[in-house]
């Protein structure tokens, strides 16, 4: 139950017969009529429960986007004044959910309740409370129902702004465009003229001979080559580092920089697997021959979250074997923390690096190096010695990673995404898929 | 995201140092109590005894024992009587003036008793009665209060040409010595007097105007002078007279209605609509912390010839990179490079670079310093 103010109100009008004969009693009995006033009231208010309450269901949307749940209030027995507050989680970011209802018998009703996330993952709604007011405004029933309803908030995909330049960039290795890339294991395309601005080492001097113009090779960028992203989400992913709106989780820099990729690897043509995991593998899919690459990955990325574990790469590795023996391109988004590479990935890199070209992609903390430039004081001095500490162990790691065939690229949380994609479309042009 | 933030390093010292500096918070706020304390003590006015104004042994401004004292040695026997029972062994006759101060603790009993035991005496003055002590000994009321200086201006020879002055003088509808403003300070009652001007006769105040001698000659005028100050602890359990029964009838159940009106406002305010929204809150953690603390480890544990080599390695490091000497390259390479590059001597680069020995924290800042001067200087000579 609960009351309205109207309940004080009414008895602080007890002045008045207090006044006319002024002792206690006078006030004791008001106080009794206003409470047994208000408890009637309660008794003959409507019960909440028997409102029907539905959800309409809600869709996906990105980070950053604002969405409305609409719930629909029924109340089929009687007329109903309440008031009712559709709660979400926090970070869901709802706003004016409380609403006045006034519904006659049989009516119904619809609510709007604007969201605006704060988070990527499921958000979930609470509740739906209903305060349902007796015929006098002085007391009301209260009960809270569960109404399930969740927004699916998809990773933010800011790199997107990037997009264009990249393709731009992968046009220019396709046939399309007159540049020319000549290069170790592109195939063969086809024969045309020549044109200003071809490289003259491509001429097929045989053709010119046999015709009357000059006539040059084309080469087309390799096709339907595997790219396999490997999401790493264990407890070195969860580390916030410098970057948009005061700093981003690493996985979630990590999983701009895998969505980059993709957009651009299927517009390439090639097929791309989806893993994510730690101890365990997390998710798993398959994207070859899907139009809408990106919008499939968002969805499986959405409710990620980093786990207090080590990753397990010797599972996931063969998560990524699991997924074909064909050669392919293995991303593995990964920050390179040296112990957790040592202890657990070292050991299954030949067998990944035997099979497939291996990339680790690292978010770099800029955090560090300004730590290591910072001498000011004794505690700067001493916290410069363990960054530097930390950045020798990183160089070194990186190094042996090298040394084992795998290309790093390391970067900050805004340049990663262009910068995996930059070395994934130099990789498509010298043909090293 | 759902990561804890780490272990706290915990350092459990078992030396007395250690559990100085653990308990130093506790210690200070101890510390500062006790002298609060003994500050306090020292501060406070010696004596103890606290006295009600115009008591005739208190010694403070605006007590009576410099008049007391005065009378005393001009011969009048002054008794001081503090209860009732007191008054009662009291011996009173007709060469007896009875003086009440403090009459705000008079209960009708004691008034009563009081009527009655000086029933014989020659006067009995009583110093400015609360108004409910006026009314029950019949007794003027009071109708102003004044500052000015009042003259005594009636036939009486004993104020023949004196005036008094207090900061605060009441004044009564009856008798004509000390007129002012229709009422008269000094008001004979049924019996006895009512005096409006116990400042008067104050410690502080008796030196104004006349008030001496109007003090002396009103309590001075018989050989003996009881000097009355009524004693709350006198009074009947139903005799105290309380605030409240001069309070309007309505007020009390106001009160209570106001109460219930605070806590339905409470209830009706407080009702939550709902439980609350709780979140599955993900920890962010920077990632830079770890190394953080790993800073503060070094610290604690003030392991500087580590940090010293650390930062070393890696300017060497660097500068073998910016010189272009390759990944392996020796210290002396990097040393000898250095100095070409920057006309150092070779001996001071070497200093800095390898082998200066640490000897406390401030050789540390500086060294540090120093390398990345050294590297600034490297990377634009």
């Amino acid at each position: 139950m609960a009351i309205t103010w109207r309940v004080p109100v009414l008895v602080l009008a007890g002045i008045v017969p207090v006044l006319l004969r002024p002792t206690v009693g006078t006030a004791a009995l008001w106080v009794l009529i206003v409470t047994a006033l208000t408890l009637l009231d309660v008794w003959l208010a409507p019960k909440p429960s028997t409102l029907e309450i539905s959800r309409s269901r809600l869709g996906g949307i990105r980070l950053g986007e604002s969405t409305t749940s609409d719930l629909t209030v029924r109340s089929p027995a009687r007329r109903v004044r309440a008031l009712v507050r559709d709660a979400w989680q926090p970070t869901a970011g709802a706003t004016d959910n409380r609403h006045r209802i006034g519904l006659g018998r049989g009516d119904s009703t619809r609510l709007r309740t604007s969201l605006r996330p704060r988070r990527r993952g499921d958000l979930r709604a609470l509740g739906v409370t209903v305060r349902a007011y007796g015929p006098l405004g002085l007391g009301a029933r209260q009960r809270t129902m569960p109404v399930a309803g969740s927004v699916r908030v998809l990773p933010a995909f800011e790199a997107r702004k990037h997009l264009p330049s990249r393709l731009q960039r992968l046009r220019e290795l396709d046939g399309r465009a007159a540049v020319r890339v000549r290069g170790q294991g592109t195939e063969f395309d086809s024969l045309r003229e020549y044109v200003r601005g071809d490289d003259v080492r491509s001429i097929d001097w045989r053709t010119t001979a046999r015709s009357r113009t000059v006539v040059v090779r084309t080469w087309q960028p390799e096709r339907d080559r595997r790219v396999v992203l490997v999401l790493d989400t264990s407890r070195t992913s969860a580390g916030r580092v410098e970057g948009a709106d005061g700093g981003v989780p690493r996985l979630d820099s990590a999983m701009d920089a895998g969505l980059l990729l993709a957009a651009i690897a299927s517009r390439a043509g090639d097929r791309i697997d989806f893993l994510a995991g730690d101890l365990r593998v997390r998710s798993r899919m398959r994207l070859a021959g899907q139009r809408d690459v990106t919008q499939r990955l968002q969805e499986a990325m959405a409710d990620l979250e980093p786990v207090i574990a080590e990753a397990d790469w010797s599972s996931l590795a063969g998560a990524v074997a699991g997924l074909g023996r064909h050669r392919a391109l293995v991303v593995l988004l990964t920050p390179l923390d040296p112990h957790a590479i040592e202890e657990s990935l070292l050991p299954v890199l030949p067998v990944l690096t035997q099979h497939h070209r291996v990339v680790l992609a690292s978010v770099r903390d800029p955090e560090l190096e300004a730590t290591a430039a910072s001498r000011d004081t004794l505690d700067d001095v001493y916290a410069a010695a363990a960054a530097e500490q930390t950045l020798r162990r990183r160089d070194h790691t990186a190094a042996m990673l090298r040394t084992l065939g795998v290309d790093v690229v390391d970067a900050d949380a805004e340049s990663l995404p262009p910068a995996l994609a930059d070395h994934y479309l130099q990789l498509k042009a010298t043909g090293q898929l | 995201m759902t990561v804890s933030t780490g272990s706290t390093v915990s350092t459990s010292s078992t030396t007395t140092g250690g559990w100085f500096r653990r308990k130093r918070p506790v210690l200070i706020v101890a510390l500062a109590f006790v002298v609060a304390v003994v500050l306090a003590y020292l501060a406070a006015p010696k004596g103890g005894e606290s006295y009600a104004p115009f008591d005739p042994e208190s010694p403070d401004p605006d007590g009576s024992r410099a008049l007391a004292q005065v009378l005393e040695q001009h011969g009048v026997d002054v008794e001081v009587v503090r209860s009732s029972k007191q008054l009662e062994d009291t011996e009173i006759g007709s060469d007896t003036t009875v003086f009440v101060t403090g009459t705000d603790a008079l209960g009708e009993n004691t008034a009563t008793r009081l009527r009655e035991r000086t029933a014989d005496a020659g006067d009995l003055v009583l110093a400015e009665p609360a108004p409910y002590v006026s009314t029950m000994l019949g007794i003027p009321y009071a109708i102003s209060q004044t500052s000015e200086t009042v003259e005594a201006g009636c036939d009486d020879p004993r104020w023949e040409g004196l005036s008094i002055r207090a900061d605060a003088v009441t004044t009564y509808d009856a008798g004509s010595c000390f007129t002012h403003d229709d009422g008269a300070v000094l008001a004979p009652g049924d019996g006895l007097t009512v005096w409006g001007a116990p400042q008067v006769l104050t410690n502080e105040q008796i030196v104004r105007a006349d008030n001496a001698a109007v003090g002396l000659r009103l309590l001075g005028a018989t050989d003996r002078l009881v000097w009355y100050v009524p004693a709350l602890e006198d009074l009947a359990p139903d005799e105290a007279h309380s605030p409240s029964s001069l309070l309007p009838r309505w007020i009390t159940p106001a009160l209570w209605l106001l109460l219930f009106t605070v806590v339905a406002l409470a209830i009706a305010r407080g009702r939550r609509l709902g439980p609350l929204a709780v979140e599955p809150l993900p920890v962010h953690v920077r990632a830079g912390e770890t190394t953080r603390s790993l800073g503060r480890l070094y610290r604690r544990s003030g392991d500087r010839t580590h940090a010293g080599t650390t930062l070393r390695q890696a300017a060497r490091t660097r500068l073998a990179q910016r010189l272009r000497l390759g990944r392996d390259a020796t210290s002396e390479a990097v040393v000898g490079a250095v100095a070409r590059s920057t006309g150092r001597p070779g001996l001071e680069v070497s200093a800095l670079l390898t082998d200066a020995p640490l000897e406390n924290d401030h050789d540390l800042i500086t060294l540090a310093n120093a390398l990345a001067a050294l590297e600034e200087e490297v990377r634009h000579p």
